[in-house]
Order: C-alpha cells, then sequence, then structure tokens
C-alpha cells in the first residue's frame, strides 16, 4: 500500500524557554489539503507550538522532530522555513513604522516565490483581487506595516500576505480574536480560498468555535499543559465551548484518552 | 575689526563644558587643529541653482553673489561662524526669492566642494507668503568644508528646506542662524550620510507670532564616522509651534550625538514644544548619544517636553520579517532604511520623499554596519 508523505509532521515535539517547559510531547500530523485547529487555555502552549514551527529563536527544543514534506523543519532558520512555505501569521503582529506596506509585500513575495511573482500583471491582479476579498482600500499599500493600524486592520493585513505569499502550511494564531463578526467571515473567506482545493494546509490556533464554523476544520486538538489531550472533528469545539476544558479533563480521568 | 580679527580674539572660547562643545571640542573640529590657525587663500566650493531634476530653476527665485540685510538672527556661537567667515570672505552668496514665489518643482542648491578647504557664506532672503521646497546638497572631495546660512523665512511663508551631507571625507562644519517671520512654517531637514566628522550648530529663532518650526534628522554613520548636531530652538513669541524628531542609525565604530537646546523665553505664551532624540545601534562599537535640554522661562505655555531611546534593532521585528522569507541581510537594511524613512517621510512632499529616500537607499548598501 502506497503511503502518502504528510504535510506536517509534528512528533514527541518537547520544547520551552530558558527553564520553563512548555510543550510535553506534541504529536500532529497534517495531510495536504487538510485544516486542523488547536484549542486550549491560555499558557497551555498553543502560541509556543506557532513560534517553534516558524522557528523562534527564543525557544529551545528538547526532544522531537517537525518535518514539512519530509524536510526536516528544525534544520532550517526561520526565513529558510518561510521559504520553504511556512507562513505564520501572528497573534500580535509587529509594527514596522517607516516601511511602506506596498514594498514590504512585495519584497516579501519575491524573497518567497521568487522575483518574477513579486512584478507584473499578475502579481498586481493577485495583490487587487485579494485586497478586494478582504475589503482593503487601496490606500492601505502607503502606509507603514502594522504601524497604527486598528486590531482587525492588523489580522486582515496578515490573510491578505498569506493569501499573496501562498504557503504550504499556515499557522493562524488567534487570527479571530479581536474580530467583529464580519472580521471574522472575511478572514475565514481568506483561509478558505487560501487553503481549500490546494495541496496546502493550515493550522488555526482559537479560543472560539466561531471562526470553526466558518472554516470548518478536518481535525481540532486540544492542548493541555503541553500536551494534545483529545483530538475530534468540527463537534469537539462546540463541546467545549458549551461544557469548558473541566468537562474534558473530567472526561478524560473517567474515560482513559478521547 | 574684520573678520579674521574677530575670530582670532574670541578661537580660545570654546571649552568643553559649554554645551556645544561637550562631545566635539574645536580643535578637533577645526581644519589643522590649531585653533588660532587661519587657513589663507581659501576657495570657495562651486554653487549652482536648479531644479531638482535637473531642468533649470524658475523665475522668482536666484543665487546671487552678496551679503544679505541685517537682521536679528538665533543667537549663534561666535567661533564657528567667525571661523567660517573668515575663511570665505570671496564666498557669500544669498538665495533670494520674490514675495508670493511658489513652485511645484523642488529646487536643489547644489555645493561641490572640491578643493583641500572650502568655505561659504549663504544668506536666505525669503520673501513674504513664499511655497516651495529647497534641498541642499553638499558633496565633494574636500578635507574640510564649513558651510554658514543665516537669514529669514518671509512671514507666511511656507518652506520645506532640507540639507543632504554626502561630502566623501573630511570634516564638515555646519552653522545654521535662521530667524522665523511672523505665521511662516519652516520644515528643515538633515540628511547625514557622508564626511568622517561632522560638527553641526543648527540654530532657529522664532521671534514673531504664530511661526511655526519642525526640525527633523536622518542621519547615518558608520565605519569611523564622528557626526555631532546640535539643535537649538529659540521661542521667543506668543504662540510660537516647534518639533524636533531627531533619528539616528550608527554602525560600525562610528559615533553620533545630538544635543538639543530648547529656549522658551518669557513672554512666550502658548508657545508649544518638544523634542526627541532616537538613536539606533546597529553594532557593539556604535556608540550614541542624545542630550535634550530646557530652558523654559514662561509658565503658560501649551507644553515643553522632550524625550530620547536609545537601543539596538528590535528582535521581535527582525523575527517578524524573518518569517516572511528575508535573510538577515535583508531584514536588518530594510529595518534601518524604515528607522530613517520614519523621519525622511516627514521633511517634504512624496517627489522629495522619492529623491532622498532613493539617495538613502544607495548609502544603506555601502553601509558596514556588521
Amino acid at each position: 500500500m502506497e503511503s502518502k508523505t504528510p504535510l506536517l509532521e509534528i512528533v514527541n515535539l518537547h520544547a520551552g524557554i530558558e527553564d520553563n517547559k512548555i510543550l510535553n510531547g506534541i504529536n500532529i500530523e497534517i495531510g495536504p489539503g487538510e485544516i486542523h485547529a488547536i484549542m486550549g487555555r491560555n499558557g497551555s502552549g498553543k502560541t509556543t507550538t506557532a513560534n517553534i514551527i516558524m522557528g523562534h529563536p527564543d525557544f529551545d527544543i528538547e526532544e522531537g522532530k517537525i518535518n514539512l514534506n519530509g524536510i526536516n523543519l528544525l534544520e532550517l532558520e526561520p526565513w529558510e522555513r518561510a521559504k520553504n512555505g511556512v507562513f505564520l501569521s501572528f497573534q500580535y503582529p509587529q509594527a514596522v513604522p517607516g516601511l511602506q506596506v506596498g514594498n514590504f509585500l512585495k519584497k516579501s513575495v519575491a524573497s518567497i516565490r521568487g522575483a518574477d511573482a513579486a512584478k507584473g500583471v499578475n502579481f498586481r491582479g493577485l495583490l487587487k483581487d485579494s485586497m478586494k476579498e478582504l475589503n482593503m482600500p487601496s490606500s492601505f499599500l502607503s502606509r507603514y506595516v502594522n504601524d497604527g493600524f486598528s486590531g482587525g486592520e492588523k489580522k486582515r493585513f496578515e490573510i491578505l500576505q498569506m493569501m499573496l505569499l501562498q504557503p504550504k502550511l499556515a499557522i493562524l494564531d488567534e487570527t479571530d480574536s479581536g474580530l467583529d463578526i464580519d472580521g471574522i467571515k472575511t478572514v475565514a473567506t481568506g483561509i478558505n480560498s487560501a487553503i481549500r482545493g490546494t495541496d496546502s494546509g493550515a493550522l488555526i490556533i482559537t479560543h472560539y468555535s466561531r471562526i470553526l464554523d466558518h472554516v470548518k476544520p478536518d481535525k481540532i486538538h486540544v492542548l493541555i499543559d503541553g500536551k494534545i489531550v483529545a483530538t475530534g472533528d468540527a463537534s469537539l469545539a462546540n463541546d467545549l465551548e458549551e461544557n469548558g476544558y473541566d468537562w474534558l479533563e473530567n472526561k478524560i480521568k473517567s474515560e482513559g484518552e478521547v | 575689526m574684520n573678520t579674521i580679527n574677530k575670530y582670532i580674539e574670541v578661537s580660545e572660547l570654546p571649552h568643553r563644558a559649554d554645551h556645544l562643545w561637550r562631545y566635539t571640542p574645536w580643535k578637533k573640529v577645526h581644519p589643522t587643529g590649531k585653533v588660532k590657525d587661519v587657513p589663507k587663500e581659501v576657495k570657495g566650493p562651486k554653487i549652482r541653482l536648479l531644479n531638482l531634476s535637473g531642468t533649470e530653476s524658475p523665475p522668482g527665485i536666484e543665487l546671487i553673489r552678496g551679503v544679505g540685510e541685517d537682521i536679528r538672527l538665533p543667537e549663534s556661537d561666535d567661533v564657528s561662524t567667525n571661523f567660517i567667515k573668515s575663511i570665505s570672505e570671496d564666498s557669500k552668496w544669498i538665495l533670494k526669492t520674490e514675495s508670493k514665489f511658489n513652485s511645484n518643482e523642488p529646487i536643489l542648491i547644489e555645493i561641490d566642494a572640491v578643493d583641500e578647504i572650502n568655505g561659504i557664506q549663504l544668506t536666505l532672503d525669503i520673501g513674504d507668503r513664499c511655497e516651495f521646497e529647497i534641498v541642499t546638497i553638499i558633496k565633494g572631495s574636500t578635507n574640510w568644508m564649513g558651510l554658514l546660512r543665516t537669514g529669514r523665512i518671509g512671514n507666511g511663508s511656507n518652506i520645506n528646506d532640507i540639507t543632504v551631507g554626502l561630502q566623501e571625507r573630511g570634516t564638515l562644519l555646519r552653522v545654521d542662524a535662521i530667524s522665523l517671520g511672523r505665521d511662516a512654517e519652516f520644515r528643515t531637514g538633515t540628511v547625514s550620510s557622508g564626511s568622517e566628522r561632522t560638527k553641526a550648530d543648527l540654530r532657529y529663532r522664532m521671534g514673531e507670532i504664530g511661526s511655526n518650526l519642525r526640525v527633523i534628522g536622518s542621519i547615518l554613520s558608520r565605519d569611523s564616522m564622528h557626526l555631532d548636531h546640535h539643535i537649538e530652538i529659540q521661542h521667543d513669541a506668543p504662540q510660537t509651534f516647534s518639533r524636533l524628531s531627531w533619528n539616528a542609525a550608527c554602525g560600525g565604530k562610528s559615533k553620533t550625538i545630538g544635543t538639543g537646546m530648547l529656549k522658551v523665553a518669557n513672554g512666550s505664551k502658548g508657545a508649544d514644544a518638544s523634542q526627541n532624540f532616537h538613536n539606533l545601534l546597529l553594532s557593539k562599537d556604535a556608540e550614541a548619544d542624545g542630550i535634550p535640554e530646557l530652558e523654559v522661562l514662561e509658565n503658560e505655555v501649551v507644553g515643553c517636553g522632550h524625550g530620547i531611546a536609545n537601543g539596538p534593532i528590535d528582535e521581535n521585528q527582525l523575527f517578524y520579517l524573518h518569517a516572511r522569507g528575508f535573510s538577515p541581510m535583508d531584514a536588518k537594511s530594510a529595518l534601518i532604511a524604515a528607522f530613517l524613512n520614519s523621519t525622511l517621510s516627514k521633511m517634504g512632499s512624496m517627489k522629495v520623499h522619492d529623491w532622498l529616500s532613493k539617495m538613502l537607499y544607495s548609502e544603506l548598501k555601502n553601509m558596514n554596519a556588521e
């Protein structure tokens, strides 16, 4: 039987920062075209997982592996991971006053997809269409990166970058936080249009089921104390929203692993 | 008393305790280091007036030989002012505009200094209700260049003035002593990435009601450059407004100094002033000082504040750009350019900004900030 290489494979990942251990053996496997979600309490290790996949230099990996299409990401620097198709939509995107959005997008697309992808009619067309889909005015391009952006503008700008960079793996760290109902729909549309029907995949980190109603993930993982304690289908998000994490912990105690 | 004697009389005056000379003593700026020396046969640099696009400047503005009218200028430093005067007797120019002179095309003054020692005096005689932008470039391979700018911005005029230091080597001594007329808006920018040593004493006086001043700096130092800018803003009338924003990126073994003096005279009711210095340190051997000082003698002011921030490139900004595929070198260059651009973009119109940005990026390419 032919075995298919997973898009993302995280195996027994143990990691932390300085002497503080955060992840205690995470296992996740995402196939091409799949969207997975991670839910969990504050401080459970969700953002740490996202940052480690992207290669944040502050974290120490004790054990485990992270492969993207069979490539060992842990051997790559963050910009090399980006060039290999990893994209992180940041929970708190950094402002860079003085760096114009238009120039930043061109440089980023050129770095990741090649110089030809960042010029000409095709680039301008993709930029225009993506901005229209996200309800972003063209004046956005002359502003400075995340400088003075509202919470919603920052999140939409992250999704715009995802649409232009066309990553193999998109990690969306609480991209729905701080967005109003229409904003969540807009962002969800952007995620679906970038991932569904492609060989790419996405890992959505969220506290709420609302965005998952629009994106409909293939799997949901629940992270507690740096470990995935439950994996289920989209209905798991609704159960958690109704009953809370205590319900899940009690259930695990009484039934063993879910 | 002629200018040489005037200079010799005051040449021993500057003391390191003096705010202006604390970080770059006069003998380090003087062409020979012997402060009593007044170099003979100093030639004036080549100077020409044109449009920024390279075409002929429009009617209504001209560069003529001579000295301007005697007006009340900001209190300026005797030593540097008299020294430049003593060596530039044959190189005195006036930039004169008619009243209501208006130009959409930015104007360029090009100063090309190629002799061993150069000195020039330039008087700004800007008429009332003028509106235009002027860029002054100082370039050339001179070993020592002195530029003294004095003058007045006419009532109700709105001027963007940018001085760009691109001297290939040596020392640049720059002195500004400029007064603003009633309701005049004067935006004066400094872009500096040339000369091994720069000492600038930039003073602006708002002696008439309603004048508005912005002093902006984008300073890039590299290798073993030593760039020292002193900016003094004098509020001498009610309802006057000033902002100082000074960004310096400092790499290699270079040193940048920014000292500010904000003086609000008694009677300057409703004055609104602030000064901010921001230094970006690009290497462990680079050094940057920012020293704002206030002297406020009027109680009824809108506000008088100052601030300073020094630091290396932000690690979170770096990671953000790395996550977007920027290599370490590209990310660093982009962040330095962004830092300098945040003041550069305030200096003038989009046309001037585009021109300055291209010039700055080309300077950044030459930078060895490792």
